[in-house]
């Protein structure tokens, strides 16, 4: 086929047909045709920017560092953290919680917006579900490097061992390792299938032989029939129909780590669905610090409009209202309970040792995000882009909290101490940032980050509709 | 030097050391500059004195090897006779108990120690011995880890250059033919207390041959008061031994007789089973008053303790007397106001003395001035309870017909030039001696010709030495020693030297020129004299018992000079007055390395302190007020000065000091090569006057230091963990007493009922599960809360323990033994700073009442074996489990280290092996000749805790299938509960109904620590009981 577009076509829709009204929802001036060129440029323009080389190289180094840190860690053993008894769980598991609820954005933008039929997703569903990918990704390291014994970590899965032991199956953690290994799975799929169309777009127009190979390769044959479509179309859904529920699923067992013990701070019932607001909460705040910097850097801002910004704060706003909810119980249920280690736990966290870090987040959490009511504020990427870091940070802190505060001053007062993060904590941490960098540019490089057959669908129902 | 070809031909003993001509090469300048000819690289580590640290750094792992493969099976050639079975029954894997004793200042300690194929591994107390009674403290505990030091003293030295014991004789001998022919002119011998009865007879017959010969004596831990007090009072110098069986009231005025001492196992069981309440509530209490400076745990377990400044400790006394209506005249420097401000404590103490009579004692702490010595006897005079409660006796190590003379009068002899050989025995006087004493000045070449230096370590005082003889553990030598009231024990060795060290004995031999006879034969003939016709009967029986029967000393009988009162101010130590120093500084030896002989005993460094639960440092204490006045917070540093000297220390807040008191503790600071100093060497603080107690000026350095403690927070928070009440409030109600009962929010109001109407938990329960019969249940606290989860299976003997707070004393003896018997790696202060201490079991410390001067109360604290354990339902991998006997067991193997466990634990009693803990014994091989095989050692990266001694219940078990029959009661023996003096700790089956845990798990006081949690501990507690007279009840005890 000579011409490079026609074989992405959704839906048959004829190649060039005029789309240049003012769109209701994206207020683009594209047609079908730019709307490819533009996203589809970037990855295949010959040439690559300054400034993705500088954040990649940051990014680089940075996952350099966590190597240098995994390599120690497996060297010397768990004790290069802060973390003792009976502090026993430290950073890795605050920043595995807290990669994990970024996580949790993409799957719900994907499969719970195409669900509900919101079609705002569409700008940013790509570049979410990768970023839910690389999360998950930094996330799944923390468990694992976490085990005192790492290289038995699969003694976590139920596979048939010579001996017959098996998990012990009443334990959150082996909960843990199949909601998350099958949230990634499923975030997994539902990327890649995603993506098929757009590789296809790629392969063919790539300018050299290479990337029309591994375009092709990872593009499956796709040809844009409307058989093929139609088999997508299924697929697509019937995937968010099954990645809907992990949304809910993976958090609310995350949060049973802490709920099913029995320490004061840990031990709730508010916990699942206040752990699942948090990570919708720190998943859009975290797609939100992405987009505004890469709607600039990339000169997307017909795609990734103010209108996206602003429903993406609204979402923020709500999931943070229903946060404060849950910290608001958590104090209620401590009074109420009249139990002095509840009550006690409460007062601990709120003027104890770590009390900077409880009204810290207080503020990042629930007093900074009020600003989003204000509508100026919403439009302006500025004070959004803020927003989104404070929120981010706040959301660390809230895990944090839980599990440092809880931990430190439990039921004896004997075995209270003080659980300070060493280098290596420092640096596993930064160091699964720099991870998420250096993987977020190499999507950015490689991949379309902005769905293009969607866009084009999109554009294309704007356009049928006048 | 020599060559090798002029040894005399004696010095061929029967044991050839394993590294002989090593050594003896090494000496060799011909070799030695062949080595450097030809070898260049590292072999001027054999010569360069600097480098002497990479040369042991270099050989250590070689020697430990060595020691390795030599001692494992070098068991003593002579014969020496098992606890419980004979030699030729040695099974490998089974251990074997030999009787042995343990020498420790005033007296030693009779032990059952241990073997696994020649190894000595563990420590208990010999139940036949009146100092042990089967239990042990915790430094009989920790001893069996000295015997592995790495950092032993393993070879001669000549000015720290490896040399061996012929070239040492070769040198010796002539210079001894010219004492010989000066009758000894010259020769000079600085000894410790000597409780080794050989020893005393081989210092009696050098002093014979040698009249000339001068014998000086220096203990560290040592205080002239007692001698000095007695020696007024009654006329002659002799020790008090209290008894404490029938002693109704006692009054201590600074004596940490819990802690210190010879007698303090003894006087630990004494004192505890006199704290004990039936279970009907009746008891019959002692009741104790302590007035003291620093506290200690015998001030903890006082039912009125005042914590006062060293000058109205005298008041109190002069008070109590006065009220009893002993003439005690004016008396300098007794503070006259601190008489009045404690009227009506002494007033309400008196009238409880006088009402025992001579079932009341005051003892009065040996480091206090005599003058109180000699108050206190008055009073004991007066009630009558002299030759009752408190015996004399002749002070330990005395020889009769000779007088040891001091340091004092050594250092004056050596500078006269009166001193030309000086053999120095062991105790580390250069380091241990008071600082303006300047000791190691006058050990130089220049003042003394030959200084010979025999002990464990290469310390202070050896490199000061020409020679450096390396002595021998007490495990690893024949040898003879005395308890404080005289009992005589036949030291024999579980192991033949592990390096070149000779015993005491051997080398006394080598001064009294029958160099040829062995350890052994000096210790054999000596006892062959005294045994006579029966000597082979005797000799056998002295050893498989661990004493030698009817050789105890009587008592002396003394009576009060009452004139003594008058004559107060002739004593040497008398009561100075008010002092121009503006602090009062108290020094004791530390509670964990005493004088500092424990200072390369990582067991013991790692100890927690009572009260401040610190560990590998001293610090100063100070009392919150003069914290306050100085501006400084535990862990800042303060300099504190006499005057001459001033020094940098870190400063530990410590509520109930007195204001204007610092108390520093001896025994830190020492220096020993390849062994981190730590803490504050406080020795040069001291002077030879007053070693003990002396003043100066204490200002805050500005600085900030790291202390390891592994406990923080004091405060009960008004939790009801540990349970404390009066006798009085159990007499009102015997079976419910009101501080049992959790106080919490509505738990659990039955949790503690035990004649509670349990019948509806006959049968079944709601789920179906076979519900556990009755009487267990009632042995479990809360038990009958309600709960989803079926009931544990459960099979066979059901264990449970129970500690009995009332009884504890916190003396830390099962901490130790508890790590002895399982093998728990030392992590060093680093770790325990970060709070990675792996104790299985810890003594808890709380604090309750006023913040100026708080009760103390402790409770240990080990893995309670929860029925429904928390641990367990979080581990992802079933790596911790229950047994049927009801274990919480861990398996290793097993084991991921998700720690999910320890979040979940809320005693958090386990312990996780964050670093690899045992790289020492994988670098010094030494030490795993110490660890128990019976007890797996743990890896990097895995949980663990107490298995309340699985491997003792499982040889127990193996050894009643064998017989084929049930396991008796009081079969299993954990290794805290033997080695508790106080008798705390029961173990047991409590589905035994007749079983003494059982009985123990009945009683009213009986309580399951946060039971309310549905934990159902295996492990409960007695609440603490204490007697206090009613009539100082309502009184502010500090007014």
């Amino acid at each position: 086929m000579s011409d490079a577009t026609p074989s992405t076509l959704p839906h048959g829709v004829p190649e060039g047909s005029p789309s240049s009204h003012t769109a209701a929802h994206a207020k683009t001036q594209h047609e079908i045709r730019s709307v490819t060129d533009q996203i589809s440029s970037i990855v295949l323009k010959r040439g690559t920017p300054v400034g993705w080389y500088v954040g990649f190289g940051i990014g680089f180094l940075l996952t350099m560092v966590l190597m240098m840190s995994i390599t120690w860690l497996l060297i010397k053993g768990i004790g290069i953290w802060g973390v003792n008894v009976p502090v026993a769980w430290g950073f890795a598991i605050v920043n595995f919680v807290w990669w994990i609820g970024i996580g949790h954005a993409g799957t719900l933008i994907s499969a719970v917006l195409l669900l509900f039929r919101q079609e705002w997703r569409t700008s940013i569903n790509r570049f979410a579900e990768a970023m839910t990918l690389f999360a998950v990704a930094c996330a799944g390291i923390f468990p694992l490097i976490h085990l005192g014994r790492p290289q038995y970590f699969y003694w976590l899965f139920p596979y048939p061992s010579t001996m017959g032991v098996w998990p012990q199956f009443r334990s959150p953690l082996v909960w843990d390792c199949f909601a998350v290994s099958t949230y990634a799975t499923v975030s997994l799929l539902f990327w890649y299938i995603g993506l098929i169309p757009d590789l296809a777009t790629l392969r063919d127009r790539a300018h050299n032989w290479s990337s029309r190979v591994i375009y092709g390769f990872l593009a499956m044959g796709w040809r844009g029939s409307s058989r093929h479509w139609k088999r997508y179309t299924d697929a697509y859904l019937l995937l968010a129909g099954l990645a809907t529920p992990l949304v809910v699923s993976v958090h609310t067992i995350v949060s049973f780590d802490f709920a099913v013990a029995q320490i004061p701070g840990w031990h709730a019932t508010i916990f699942p669905p206040y752990f699942v607001a948090g990570a919708i909460y720190s998943g859009f705040a975290m797609v939100l610090t992405i987009a505004i910097p890469l709607r600039y850097a990339y000169g997307l801002k017909s795609f990734l409009t103010d209108w996206h910004f602003d429903n993406m704060a609204k979402v923020m706003l709500a999931s943070g209202l229903v946060v404060g909810y849950g910290y608001l119980m958590e104090h209620f249920i401590a009074f109420y309970s009249a139990h002095n280690y509840e009550e006690y736990m409460m007062h601990n966290r709120m003027f104890g040792p770590y009390a900077i870090c409880y009204w810290m987040l207080i503020l990042c959490n629930i007093a900074i995000p009020q600003l989003l009511w204000l509508k100026k504020i919403r439009l302006n990427p500025y004070t959004l882009f803020i927003i989104s870091i404070v929120i981010n940070i706040g959301m660390w802190l809230e895990r944090f909290v839980i599990v440092i505060t809880s931990l430190h001053r439990d039921f004896l007062p004997s075995s209270w101490d003080m659980y300070y993060p060493t280098f290596w904590d420092w640096s596993t941490y930064l160091g699964t940032i720099g991870l998420f960098v250096a993987l977020l540019f190499i999507f950015i490089r490689v991949l379309p980050m902005i769905s293009i057959f969607e866009m084009r669908e999109l554009v294309h129902h704007e356009g049928g509709e006048e | 030097m020599k060559s090798l070809g002029a040894q005399p031909p004696e010095l061929t003993t029967a044991r050839e050391p394993v590294w002989r001509s090593l050594e003896e090469y090494s000496g060799d300048p011909e070799f030695l500059s062949r080595v450097q000819r030809e070898y260049a690289v590292g072999a001027e580590w054999w010569l360069d004195e600097p480098s002497r640290r990479n040369f042991l750094k270099t050989m250590g792992a070689s020697f430990a090897l060595a020691g390795l493969t030599g001692c494992g099976i070098r068991q003593p050639e002579e014969k020496i006779v098992p606890y419980v079975e004979t030699p030729e029954n040695m099974i490998p894997g089974k251990k074997q108990f030999y009787a042995t004793a343990m020498p420790q200042p005033g007296g030693a300690i009779g032990l059952l120690v241990e073997s696994h194929e020649g190894r000595p591994t563990k420590v208990e107390g010999n139940p036949e011995h009146p100092a042990s009674l089967g239990a042990t403290d915790a430094f009989a505990q920790a001893s069996v880890l000295d015997l592995y030091d790495p950092y032993r003293s393993r070879v001669v030295k000549r000015n720290n250059q490896i040399s061996d014991w012929p070239e040492f004789l070769a040198e010796l001998a002539p210079r001894m033919e010219i004492h010989r022919q000066q009758n000894g002119a010259g020769l000079s011998l600085l000894t410790g207390e000597i409780l080794s009865l050989t020893l005393r007879s081989q210092i009696q017959q050098l002093l014979k041959d040698l009249p000339e010969a001068k014998w000086y004596q220096f203990e560290a831990t040592a205080s002239e008061s007692v001698a000095q007090a007695t020696e007024l009072a009654f006329g002659e110098r002799c020790s008090p031994r209290y008894q404490l069986v029938d002693a109704d009231i006692i009054f201590s005025v600074g004596d940490d007789f819990l802690h210190e001492g010879a007698s303090r196992v003894r006087l630990g069981r004494e004192f505890a089973n006199r704290r004990k309440v039936e279970a009907n509530g009746q008891a019959n209490m002692n009741r104790l008053y302590v007035a003291e400076t620093t506290p200690t745990i015998t001030g903890s377990k006082a039912d009125h303790w005042l914590r006062l400044s060293p000058d109205s400790l005298a008041a109190v006394l002069v008070g109590v007397a006065k009220k009893l209506g002993i003439d005690t005249g004016a008396i300098p420097g007794v503070n006259t106001v601190a008489i009045e401000q404690h009227a009506h404590w002494t007033e309400v103490l008196a009238a409880d003395l006088q009402a025992a009579g001579p079932r009341a004692v005051v003892m009065v702490g040996p480091r206090l001035p005599s003058t109180l010595h000699v108050l206190g006897y008055a009073i004991n005079q007066k009630l009558g309870s002299l030759g009752k409660t408190v015996t004399f006796h002749s002070p330990a190590g005395e020889i009769a017909g000779v007088q040891p003379e001091t340091l004092q009068q050594l250092v004056s002899e050596i500078d006269a030039g009166h001193v030309e050989t000086l053999l120095i025995l062991g105790g580390d006087p250069v380091y241990a001696a008071p600082a303006d004493l300047d000791l190691a000045a006058h050990l130089s070449r220049e003042k003394v010709a030959m200084a010979i230096y025999y002990g464990l370590h290469y310390d202070a005082t050896a490199a000061q030495c020409e020679w450096h003889l390396p002595a021998t553990h007490y495990l690893e030598e024949w040898s003879d020693t005395q308890a404080d009231d005289g009992t005589v024990s036949i030291i024999q060795p579980l192991i033949r030297p592990m390096y070149q060290g000779r015993s005491v004995h051997e080398v006394f031999n080598l001064f009294l020129n029958q160099a040829s006879l062995s350890g052994y034969d000096t210790v054999r003939a000596f006892w062959k004299e005294r045994f006579g016709n029966e000597d082979y009967t005797k000799w056998h029986s002295a050893l498989h018992d661990g004493l030698v029967k009817d050789a105890t000393v009587p008592a002396k009988s003394v009576s009060f000079q009452t004139s003594a009162l008058e004559k107060l101010s002739t004593l040497a130590d008398h009561l100075t007055e008010k002092s121009t120093g503006e602090y009062t500084l108290l020094f004791r030896p530390d509670p964990s390395l005493l004088d500092g002989r424990y200072f390369t005993n990582g067991w013991l460094q790692e100890l927690p302190q009572p009260f401040s639960k610190l560990t590998w440092s001293n610090a100063a204490w100070i009392g919150p007020a003069t914290a306050e006045a100085i501006g400084v917070k535990t862990r800042d540093v303060i300099v504190v000065s006499n005057g001459t000297t001033s020094l940098e220390i870190p400063v530990w807040v410590q509520p109930g000091l007195p204001d204007k008191v610092v108390t520093l503790t001896i025994g830190y600071g020492r220096t020993i090569p390849d062994v981190e100093s730590v803490g504050v060497n406080v020795n040069p603080l001291r002077n030879s006057q007053h070693p003990w107690q002396s003043t100066g000026s204490v200002k805050n350095a500005g600085k900030r230091v790291v202390l390891a403690a592994t406990q923080h927070h004091h405060d009960l928070e008004g939790r009801d963990l540990l349970r404390h009440g009066t006798i009085q409030e159990v007499q009102e109600n015997p079976r419910h007493p009101a501080f049992v009962q959790s106080h919490h929010h509505g738990g659990s109001p039955a949790a503690h009922d035990h004649d509670h109407d349990h019948d509806h938990d006959h049968g079944h329960d709601d789920n179906g599960h076979e519900a556990a019969p009755r009487d267990i249940r009632s042995r479990v606290p809360g038990s009958d809360q309600p709960t989803f989860y079926p009931d544990m299976k459960q099979v066979g003997a059901q264990w449970g323990l129970t500690i009995n707070l009332g009884a504890c004393t916190g003396c830390n003896a099962c901490v130790i033994a508890c790590q002895s018997e399982n093998n728990i790696p030392v992590v060093g202060a680093d770790q325990v700073a970060r709070g990675r201490e792996m104790h299985w079991l810890r003594i808890d410390s709380y604090f309750v009442g006023e913040p100026e001067a708080p009760d103390v109360y402790h409770q240990p604290v080990m893995c309670m074996h929860c029925e429904h354990a928390p641990c367990e339902p979080v581990c992802p991998v079933g790596a911790t489990t229950h047994s049927d006997s009801g274990l919480n067991e861990m398996t290793y193997n097993r084991c991921i280290g998700t720690r999910y466990c320890s979040n979940n634990c809320p005693y958090k009693v386990r312990r996780f092996n964050f670093l690899d803990y045992h790289t020492e014994e994988k670098l010094l091989p030494v030490l795993q000749l110490r660890e128990n095989p019976n007890v797996s050692v743990r890896s990097r990266g895995v949980m663990e805790k107490c298995t309340y001694c699985v491997q003792r219940i499982n040889s127990v078990r193996i050894h009643s299938k064998m017989e084929d029959r049930e396991i008796r009661d009081g079969e299993v023996v954990t290794a805290c509960q033997s080695a508790c003096p106080a008798q705390a700790i029961s173990f047991g089956n409590i589905a035994d109904p007749d079983s003494v845990v059982s009985k123990t798990k009945e009683h009213p006081l009986n309580y399951g620590m946060l039971a309310e949690l549905n934990t159902r501990p295996r492990t409960s507690y007695h609440a603490a009981v204490k007697n206090p007279n009613p009539a100082l009840v309502s009184e502010k005890e500090n007014a």
